[in-house]
């Protein structure tokens, strides 16, 4: 008796315990409610399974929405990085470029990306242009801030002495710049992707035919809520994925130079440009 | 006091003033450039309808205020964004209280907490437009669902940052758990009660918006889907600029007056 009660009290527990706790509370209370759109779990592992054996309804598998939808993210946030970089390099190294731009930096961080999702809707129509154009407008401005930051950053002592001690240009680039950076891109991505993903799927929903953010509405047409709240476990999943796995691996690969135990890409400093409190920032929004 | 810290040597005043003045002469030209390029876009590059002038985007806002429909639908986003987030609130700081102060609870509660911070808002606004149907029901739960995460993570990252030593000094000097809160937990929370609302706010707006774009019979997120729908881009325009004039003023002025009179005992702040 005593071991049980210790193995309760025990955290590890109290988490087996909140899951099974959830799952059969869920399964359990939604038969008595008066709607019959509450799905319960056991129908949502149902359709996911079937829609991970490419058994659905919907006119595109859940594979080929995803990928088409990672297809359209990875091209708008290169266009992104794209413009992004030399502005941001612009705004760090320059204070004139900077007063000129930060206004309509900080409009873009504040922007919904919904905002963005119906402007291109509206004016690029259905198809991949505006998904794309979304993706690139709602990451632009968390890559130029975070660039810029970097850019000031850049410890000048370290720079002052390859200076003295004669390392090239491009060493210098590569071997301090470079370095110090890194962190601040992370940031980039790390926040430009979730605010793009989000942006992506509302594009989707509104200004186009396909993808994953329109499976989503197609299981809203259909009444079917179990395919909205399995769509949102795929999405966690991927998002989890990402996080964990392709983050997780590059920024240990890219920090590799550090002592071992900081080597996770570091905290962004600068998602919230003038914050004056401590913050907990949470990863994604 | 100090006079000899008070008389700033004169150069260094001037150039600081000719620094201000050229901050915001550059400010200004960034604006105008920018006004500018949209002004010539709408009348060199593409159709009147695509990208309206400026100027008839601030007719479509003075008519939007003039005829008093900015008040309606403000008044109902602000009145679900308000009532959803005090709910969250409660439940927010409650649930970080708890986790931060218990092991077990925060193992009990962390996946919860994280799941709804990932899952993106789209759908939290389409499950409960689709449980609530229409109305402001719907919007009201998304917002509560979306933004008592973020207090709650913001609470239990305050809460672990009490230090112990204060927490324990007071319970030597034998003082009951409700002045515990008050005096040493509360101070050390309220700039993390306050990061919290920012970003909450934040979010709610943003999912309020989003919830009423689907569901809404009035609101700011109804009448941008109205204008998306009317495929009007000067009126769908003119409503952004009103949220955004609004969410401004709303974060700018009135939380951080009320962040800096809170947090008046602090150096850093009264400084």
């Amino acid at each position: 008796m005593r071991r049980v009660h210790d193995l309760l009290r025990h955290p590890r527990a109290a988490r087996v315990l909140s899951w099974v706790g959830f799952v059969a509370s869920w399964q359990l209370v939604v038969p008595l409610l008066p709607t019959e759109l509450v799905p319960t779990p056991s129908e949502v592992a149902v359709f996911m399974w079937n829609e991970l054996r490419m058994e659905t309804v919907a006119p595109h598998t859940v594979y080929e929405s995803f990928s088409l939808s990672f297809q359209r993210l990875g091209v708008g946030l290169f266009l992104a990085f794209a413009i992004g970089v030399p502005l941001g390099l612009l705004m760090g190294l320059r204070r004139r470029a900077e007063w000129f731009l930060h206004d309509f930096v900080v409009v873009g961080l504040a922007m919904p990306s919904l905002v963005w999702a119906l402007v291109t809707g509206m004016w690029f129509g259905f198809g991949d242009l505006a998904p794309v154009m979304t993706v690139t407008l709602a990451a632009v401005t968390f890559v130029v801030i975070n660039v810029a930051e970097g850019v000031r950053n850049v410890p000048k002592d370290l720079l002052d002495m390859s200076g003295a001690y004669g390392v090239s240009r491009y060493a210098t680039i590569r071997h301090v710049i470079f370095p110090s950076l890194m962190p601040f891109f992370f940031a980039a991505l790390r926040y430009g992707l979730a605010n793009a993903w989000k942006g992506l799927v509302l594009a989707e929903v509104w200004a186009s035919t396909e993808g994953a953010g329109w499976v989503i509405k197609f299981w809203y047409d259909a009444h079917r809520s179990q395919g909205i709240v399995g769509y949102a476990l795929f999405f966690i999943i991927v998002a989890i994925f990402i996080e964990r796995i392709v983050f997780g691996r590059l920024s240990g690969w890219v920090f590799r130079w550090r002592p071992s135990d900081s080597r996770q890409a570091p905290e962004p400093t600068v998602a919230d440009p003038d914050k004056s409190a401590p913050a907990a920032v949470p990863g994604r929004q | 006091m100090y006079p000899k810290l008070r008389a700033r040597p004169a150069p260094a005043d001037a150039r600081r003033r000719a620094e201000h003045r050229s901050r915001w002469l550059w400010r200004v030209a960034g604006y105008v450039f920018f006004i500018g390029l949209w002004q010539f876009t709408s009348s060199f590059l593409v159709a009147d309808f695509i990208v309206p002038p400026p100027a008839v985007i601030l007719a479509e806002i003075w008519d939007i205020v003039a005829t008093g429909q900015v008040w309606v639908h403000f008044g109902a986003t602000l009145r679900t964004i308000a009532v959803g987030f005090a709910i969250a609130y409660v439940l927010g700081s409650a649930i970080g209280l708890l986790m931060g102060r218990s092991k077990w609870w925060e193992a009990f509660l962390s996946d919860w907490v994280m799941a709804t911070l990932t899952t993106p808002g789209l759908i939290f606004a389409l499950v409960t437009a689709m449980i609530f149907g229409l109305g402001a029901t719907g919007p009201i739960v998304a917002v509560i669902v979306t933004s008592f995460s973020y207090v709650a993570v913001n609470v239990v990252e305050g809460v672990k940052a009490v230090p112990r030593d204060l927490t324990d000094m007071a319970r030597a000097f034998g003082r009951n758990q409700v002045q515990i809160l008050r005096h040493v937990y509360l101070p050390f929370l309220a700039p993390y009660f306050f990061t919290a609302t920012r970003y909450g706010f934040s979010i709610a707006w943003k999912i309020a918006t989003l919830a009423e774009v689907i569901v809404g019979t009035a609101g700011i997120g109804f009448m941008m889907r109205q204008k998306f729908q009317q495929f009007s881009i000067a009126g769908f325009l003119a409503w952004v600029l009103l949220f955004f004039a609004f969410a401004l003023f709303l974060e700018r002025v009135v939380l951080q007056r009320q962040m800096r009179h809170v947090l008046r005992w602090r150096p850093e702040v009264a400084g």
